[in-house]
């Protein structure tokens, strides 16, 4: 006969086989360095050392190791964010989940604008003695250009004030890609829905901005080969959100084919004819195939340009994908990640008197998130 | 060790389990004993020799009282040894920076803080070992001869660093004689996944809202939202150190322990005087027992009354940290249970019950917002937006925002901070049989689903706070 008590028995014995099947598992099952989904290493087995145990930094590394290497720790993480969705809620880990499948990254109330003016105010007053057209692009992200996609009452502080300001600040002539954003939107997808990038399109219509302002006939993209590489592109915003169920996107990329291209990596003395490294596509992060993700400097060659001109390009991930648009109209150009590129570009003009342009481009997220800007002077 | 985490979970918990029941009586207080001090070492090891030190001193005294302790004056004498050390102990460990801080303050004196890291629960096991040699004093517990036993009464892992605050006495005679049946064992395990739930699901959600909140900064915090985030701390901190007495309660079950309750919906009090019977009922009862009534109680003249409640009111403050907002939270409730006592109690209990509920509510919510702030700047000014003396707007989409994501698990907990389980268990005892085995079958099933999913915020949850490393 059935009765309650032999079903809390039933339970309660699942119960302790469910925790004790988990705790074995975890001790045998094999352990992996890098988490795919989440991108990023896991943690490692801490080392035992008398002075770990002791100030209690061991027992907290070896929590961190059983959290990170436990068995499915992906359906975990990810049981943990749809249930969250479900329940309402609309930002993960500073992540709105928007309308139309997109992942848009808060706009935090910005914390360093006026340190990154007096950067970038140094670096003009530098280089405004040496005779070089300047530009500033501040790219709005999806936060600022899909605001009707965000979810109700999310809470944005204003891109476009900050990036006003900028410009107001330093008084380096802007190029405004924002209108030409809002132009783009019904004519395909800007951003990334997984990632806090702009894709191909999006870059392109930056692209529009900078020949409106520098007079410069732009290419059309019929004109150019289009190739979409990959349609299981997981970006950084997907891994933040860890909703494994999420739609993933394709990047497509564009190539000029009347453009001969030398692509020079100084930082690992590669040498390529391509601005892209398709390898990236078997990997998680696939925006790198870009530029072949980070380097402190890359020069770039256009055999065939019919200009003469000398571009210095100094920016942020963002840019990696409107360098394809941009080289057709450059002799060379250089390209520096201010992150990494650690003499300071400022001294690199001073040697190099060919350059004739010089085109700042950041994102507004990462311009006051990330330290790079600093790296400029 | 916190209960809520993988290590303790997955591995602490059922190896100790799985020892204990494995061998005879008499070595189950030696296995208990081992792990506790595991337990304890895991997150404090060196202090552990301060635990020690300290069970070795009253375990010591209550022999000698009772070797020696023929005449009153002499029990008196190792009772006085044992209270000074154990609260000198604690005063320096738990109350030197603050000390040497007011006395900066008041002499203008630079004098540098000696910067002691508090020991975890030193203020719960000194409050027990202290229980001990009072109760021995009075002739209530008869002297523990084995120092194992008296030390894993001390240091049993369950109530170790979070309460409940168990006292010898009700403890001694299970130490050495105690049931261990696979009832017990099914009953707490159901017990401590209660508390599971409510700490990782429940209070833990509601600890993140409340810290979104006070980060927000006085500019974008509405009425609205100052008093939604007052709300959440208290919600935090009812399902946090209730989830804890849960958890301890059910694993002194699966031990054979039987530990009386810590909180009995104290979110739902009719008055402030109701509350208090209702919050850490360990703490209260142990202020009521060793300072409330040897002052002399209520049973003497108003003035003295007066002055009994302040002191015990101040001391329960000072107890739950050494920063002033503690005192003042302390005082706060002195001062309204003297009110209640003296001036409007007994109209109170005419009013109708909603207004009653709502009145003790509205204090307790307030009452946390100045327990959680040890800034006093920061406390003003908090207070200040609640009471909207500031122009921040009474409501914005920002505080709709905050409902929109956390309303659902917010409602839950308000639900559930409400009597309404033991309501639900009443009405189902009334079903036929059939009926209530399919509703055990779902709640069997849920409780299955709800381990999972806690499972899952712990491995992926970086937001796991352990809220009394203060007290």
């Amino acid at each position: 006969m059935i009765t309650e008590n032999k079903i809390r028995k039933v339970v309660t014995v699942l119960l302790c086989i469910g925790m004790l099947s988990l705790s074995i598992w975890l001790l045998l099952s094999p352990k992996k360095d890098f988490s795919e989904n989440e991108n990023r290493y896991l943690a490692k087995f801490p080392a035992l050392s008398a002075k770990s145990v002791l100030d209690g930094t061991y027992t907290e590394s070896l929590s961190d190791w059983l959290a990170d290497h436990f068995p499915k720790r992906d359906f975990f993480v990810g049981l943990k964010s749809q249930t969250e969705i479900l329940g309402g809620r609309k930002e993960i880990n500073h992540i709105y989940v928007a309308k139309d499948d997109y992942l848009i990254e808060q706009y935090a109330q910005p914390q360093n604008t006026q340190r990154i003016a007096d950067t970038l105010s140094r670096f003009y007053k530098k280089v405004s003695q040496a005779q070089v057209n300047i530009n500033l692009m501040l790219v709005p992200t999806a936060v600022t250009i899909h605001k009707d996609l965000l979810p109700k009452n999310a809470p944005v502080s204003n891109q476009l004030e900050t990036a006003r300001s900028i410009y107001a600040a330093t008084g380096i002539p802007e190029i405004d890609c924002t209108s030409h954003l809002f132009t783009g939107i019904s004519e395909g997808q800007l951003y990334y829905r997984t990632d806090h990038h702009w894709t191909t399109l999006g870059a392109y219509y930056g692209y529009l901005a900078f020949c409106e302002t520098k007079n410069l006939e732009p290419v059309s993209l019929d004109s150019l080969q289009k190739q979409t590489v990959t349609e299981d592109f997981a970006g950084t915003l997907y891994s933040k959100v860890n909703d494994y169920h999420h739609k993933k996107d394709s990047i497509t990329v564009y190539t000029n084919p009347e453009d001969h291209l030398t692509v020079t990596y100084t930082d690992t003395k590669e040498v390529t004819n391509s601005l892209y490294n398709f390898d990236y596509l078997t990997e998680k992060d696939k925006y790198s195939l870009f530029l072949n993700n980070i380097h402190s400097l890359v020069e770039i060659e256009n055999q065939t340009s019919s200009s003469e001109d000398v571009l210095m390009l100094i920016k942020d991930s963002y840019a990696n994908s409107i360098v394809p648009f941009l080289a057709h109209h450059y002799r060379k150009i250089y390209v520096f990640d201010t992150r990494y590129y650690k003499d300071g570009p400022s001294s690199f003009l001073s040697e190099h008197k060919e350059i004739n342009d010089i085109l700042l481009l950041y994102n507004m997220n990462t311009l006051d998130t990330d330290s790079g800007i600093r790296g400029i002077y | 060790m916190v209960f809520s985490g993988i290590p303790f979970l997955f591995f602490f918990l059922p190896l100790c389990l799985i020892l204990y029941y494995a061998v005879p009586f008499s070595l189950k207080n030696g296995i208990l004993l081992i792990f506790s001090l595991i337990f304890y070492a895991w997150g404090e090891p060196l202090y552990i020799l301060l635990m020690l030190f300290s069970t070795l001193l009253d375990y010591t005294n209550g022999r000698l009282m009772e070797r020696f302790g023929t005449t009153k004056c002499r029990k008196t004498f190792f009772l006085c040894c044992s209270i000074c050390i154990n609260l000198l102990i604690l005063a320096f460990f738990k109350y030197a920076d603050f000390v040497v801080s007011l006395v900066n303050s008041i002499l203008g004196t630079q004098i540098a803080l000696p910067g002691i890291h508090l020991p975890v629960g030193i203020s719960f096991y000194t409050f027990q070992t202290m229980s001990y040699i009072i109760d021995l004093y009075r002739g209530e517990v008869k002297a523990e001869h084995s120092y194992a036993a008296y030390l894993t009464y001390v240091s049993m892992f369950p109530q170790l660093v979070a309460g409940p605050i168990v006292r010898f006495a009700d403890i001694q005679e299970q130490l050495h004689s105690r049931k261990i049946t696979f009832d017990g064992m099914q009953a707490g395990l159901m017990r401590f996944m209660l508390g599971l739930f409510k700490k990782v699901l429940i209070a833990n959600q509601a600890g993140a809202l409340w810290e979104e909140i006070r980060m927000l900064g006085a500019t974008n915090t509405s009425v609205a939202t100052a008093w939604l985030g007052a709300l959440c701390f208290t919600l935090q901190l009812y399902f946090d150190f209730s989830a804890y007495s849960d958890m301890a309660i059910g694993m002194g079950h699966m031990l054979g322990f039987t530990y009386h309750e810590n909180f009995r919906y104290p979110l739902a009090a009719v008055s402030v005087t109701d509350f208090w019977r209702r919050w850490h009922i360990s703490l209260s009862t142990w202020f009521r027992d060793y300072v409330y009534i040897p002052l002399g109680g209520n049973r003497c003249k108003i003035p003295r009354h007066l002055f009994n409640i302040a002191v015990v009111w101040f001391l329960t403050g000072l107890w739950h940290g050494a920063s002033w907002n503690f005192i003042l939270w302390g005082i706060y409730y002195g001062i309204l249970l003297i009110l209640e006592k003296y001036i409007w109690g007994n109209a109170l209990a005419k009013l109708p019950k909603l207004l009653q509920h709502t009145y003790a509510f509205l204090i307790v919510v307030f009452g946390f917002v100045i327990f959680a702030i040890t800034d006093g700047n920061a406390l003003s000014s908090y207070i200040c937006l609640l009471f909207s003396f500031t122009s921040n707007s009474l409501a914005d989409t920002r505080f709709l925002w905050y409902l929109g994501n956390y309303g659902l698990v917010l409602l839950i907990a308000c639900i559930l901070a409400c009597p309404v389980y033991p309501w639900l268990c009443q009405k189902i005892s009334a079903f036929s049989r059939p009926k209530r085995c399919i509703l055990s079958t779902v709640s069997g099933i849920g409780m299955i689903l709800l381990f999972v999913l806690s499972t899952a915020y712990m491995v992926s949850d970086t937001y796991n706070p352990f809220l009394y490393f203060r007290f």
